[in-house]
């Protein structure tokens, strides 16, 4: 009697557990499934589609996508191009200057280390934006509106300001490697190149990734510095289409979320490592 | 310290007496050509610039402009922004000359005092190696510290400065402006800006509260149920949120915008089941209280996730052995979760906590994408719509109609309710106390 009480109860949580995952993936997977309908749909415009599906499916969007810009409106082929050479620059540029404050900060010890870690606390908490419409308008005054050159400037001098989580890992590399490095003649660059770099693989990737993923997928600085629609990014690109262009909308974001999200599915226990690393040591 | 320099100058040589009148000719008495060269390079392009306009640009800076333009006698008259930031770069540009100007006698100095110690004067090759090596430190941080100044410092000390003036608004180029608390008076006062400024600042806070507590919530649950033992392919299931969390945010909210357009496919669905449309996202005055339980959701949809993955983390650190021991004390789950899980989860999660709350709180995108092309021309709000955050109308203020100095004042208030939040909890967290003693 008392087992059957318990295999009913264990039946209910059963139903109860799978029934909350499956609501939990339906969820998160409806909005992308539908995109991904809606970049199929044969018509382009939102007021076409019967409800949530495309009356008729084809692959034309996609074609268009790069074929046909509209007289010039949606060139994506070359906003494409120019969200590659942003994300590529930053991602380069800025993974070499965050890794460099990171180790620093985690393994020297020197005068105005205290007044580092304070102002980049300090900074972290002025809202990114504030200083974006700063370099918004000191940027027009000085003429350096539509240069693709800039964003990666902005994007990769601003990323040392979050170094916690690669100095939380490169906290927790023991310091006797690289004390015996040195006893061997090392040079501290030979120790940062041929020992810190090697052992900090995952870091590495998870810096590379993060710089990468925010150009390519930020609006705003884009926004706010590019008017040239040939010198606009994809973000930029898709924000300005109308609901007549829906389709459109949909197999852009489609393109260019792919590379991302395989990127994030291959990469993603360094994510894991990255975002707990960065959350137990602050 | 007084004393010291005194003494210094007593002692100084000739030579470090020639590197304190104009820089690097000291190191060239020394021998040092290539270091006395870039000294003297560095001194003769710092003084080439003040004297052409370097004054001028810093004069200008407190001035803020003095001659009015007049178009009749063809006068081009001064634009006060331009001024304000040539002169906060020509201040950035003193402060570096006297940094070089302080490490060039410091220099000399250490040359001198290796002379009279016997030693040999370091060649350019050495100093080159110490640099790399012996401050090697120094040397890595330069760059970061530099870009971090220009784009991160500069910006924001030149947006405090904005805050103390008048510009922006009607004082826009060819007007001339001037220092001021004008822009600090509009937003504490009873006029429409300040009660623009009190209502959104209600509503700024309830959001930051509501999201951040959804989102931990639903994150810890998703997390709690992919860890259960009965759940087989944790994997497979645990694929759905990474997908959310791996689409860019902004196409994530642009989807969900037009989800909920007008003629999107809820509209439609309401529409065949013979119910009335709803104004979701429009700006009609109902669609007030739509618009922010949508923007919750959407919220959630994106950042749920990411606090998923990192509560499993900490999760899995939980060790085990507690639970064994407090299930042969005879708790129950319920009572194993709220005395083991969740002060374990809370504790390690308290730094994520604070940012989650201060990103929310500043969280830019979900509205901005959600009521994108709507036209804020609410009655009782100025330049706003009823769901901006401060950050949003800070955007629409300095961006859309260059109101600058109330924007930038705005961005001074966001920051000191951020920086009292983080600081209050951050520095007494044990995270940080702990640091030195981890190592």
């Amino acid at each position: 009697m008392r087992k059957k009480k318990v295999t009913a109860r264990k039946m209910a949580d059963h139903v109860f557990t799978y029934s909350a995952l499956l609501v939990m993936a339906a969820v998160f997977l409806f909005p992308c499934l539908w995109l991904i309908l809606a970049s199929l749909s044969k018509t382009g415009s939102l007021y076409d589609f019967k409800g949530f599906f495309p009356k008729e499916f084809s692959f034309q969007t996609f074609r268009d996508l790069f074929t046909d810009d509209v007289n010039g409106l949606y060139p994506y082929g070359t906003w494409f191009l120019n969200t590659l050479y942003v994300a590529v620059g930053s991602s380069v540029l800025g993974t070499v200057l965050v890794l460099l404050t990171a180790y620093v900060m985690s393994r020297f010890r020197f005068r105005g280390r205290d007044t580092i870690k304070k102002t980049t606390l300090v900074l972290g908490m002025f809202p990114g934006f504030m200083g974006m419409t700063a370099v918004y308008i000191i940027m027009t005054q000085f003429g350096l509106i539509d240069k693709l050159g800039s964003l990666i400037f902005f994007y990769a001098a601003t990323a040392p300001v979050g170094y916690m989580v690669q100095k939380g890992y490169f906290d927790s590399l023991p310091n006797t490697i690289f004390e015996a490095a040195r006893l061997d003649g090392a040079s501290e660059l030979e120790v940062f190149m041929k020992i810190t770099l090697p052992l900090s693989k995952p870091m590495v990737v998870y810096t590379m990734l993060t710089q990468f993923a925010w150009p390519w997928s930020d609006v705003l600085l884009p926004k706010l510095l590019l008017k040239d629609r040939q010198m606009w990014t994809v973000a930029v690109g898709l924000f300005n289409l109308p609901e007549t262009h829906f389709a459109r909308f949909a197999a852009g974001s489609v393109f260019i979320a792919i590379p991302i999200v395989i990127l994030y599915f291959s990469l993603v226990k360094n994510i894991v490592n990255g975002l707990t690393a960065g959350s137990v040591k602050g | 310290m007084r004393r010291n320099i005194v003494a210094f100058l007593r002692w100084a040589p000739w030579r470090v007496r020639l590197s304190m009148v104009v820089m690097g000719i000291g190191q060239l008495c020394y021998g040092q050509i290539v270091k006395g060269l870039v000294y003297l390079a560095c001194f003769g392009g710092f003084l080439a610039y003040f004297i052409t306009t370097g004054v001028e640009d810093l004069i200008g800076f407190f001035t803020l402009g003095t001659t009015q333009e007049n178009l009749w006698l063809g006068i081009p008259g001064d634009n006060s922004l331009t001024m304000l930031i040539l002169g906060l770069f020509s201040i950035v540009l003193l402060i570096l000359w006297v940094v070089l100007y302080v490490t060039n006698v410091k220099d000399a100095a250490f040359t001198a005092r290796q002379i009279e110690r016997g030693k040999p004067v370091p060649k350019f090759r050495q100093t080159l190696q110490t640099a790399v090596d012996g401050k090697f430190h120094i040397t890595a941080l330069s760059l970061p510290v530099v870009g971090v100044a220009i784009f991160s410092i500069l910006p924001i000390v030149f947006m405090i400065c904005i805050a103390f003036t008048d510009l922006g608004g009607d004082v826009v180029y060819p007007k001339l402006a001037n220092w001021s608390l004008s822009s600090w008076k509009k937003i504490l006062s009873l006029g429409k800006i300040g009660g623009t400024f009190m209502k959104i600042l209600g509503w700024n806070i309830l959001w930051a509260v509501t999201s951040t507590a959804l989102n931990f919530v639903l994150g810890l649950g998703m997390a709690l149920l992919l860890n259960k033992r009965n759940v087989k392919g944790s994997k497979f299931w645990r694929a759905f949120p990474i997908l959310a969390y791996a689409i860019p945010g902004f196409i994530s909210m642009l989807g969900f915008k037009f989800m909920f357009s007008q003629s999107g496919p809820i509209n439609y669905y309401l529409d065949q089941a013979g119910l009335m449309r709803i104004f979701f996202l429009t700006n009609d005055a109902s669609a007030k209280w739509w618009a922010r339980g949508i923007g919750l959701f959407v919220n959630a949809w994106i950042s749920t996730p990411s606090i998923m993955l990192m509560t499993t983390g900490i999760l899995s650190n939980i060790n085990t052995d507690l639970y064994e021991a407090a299930s042969l004390d005879g708790a129950s789950p319920w009572q194993q979760f709220r005395k083991i899980t969740l002060p374990f989860v809370v504790f390690s999660t308290t730094p994520v906590l604070i940012s989650q709350f201060v990103g929310n709180f500043n969280n830019f995108g979900v509205f901005f994408f959600l009521r994108s092309g709507v036209i804020s021309n609410y009655a009782d709000y100025f330049l706003a719509s009823d769901t901006d955050l401060l950050i949003n109308w800070l955007y629409k203020l300095s961006v859309d109609n260059n109101y600058y100095s109330i924007g930038a004042a705005i961005s001074l208030v966001i920051f000191l309710i951020t920086a009292v939040v983080s600081l209050s909890v951050y520095v007494r967290s044990a995270a940080y106390k702990q640091e030195d003693t981890y190592q």
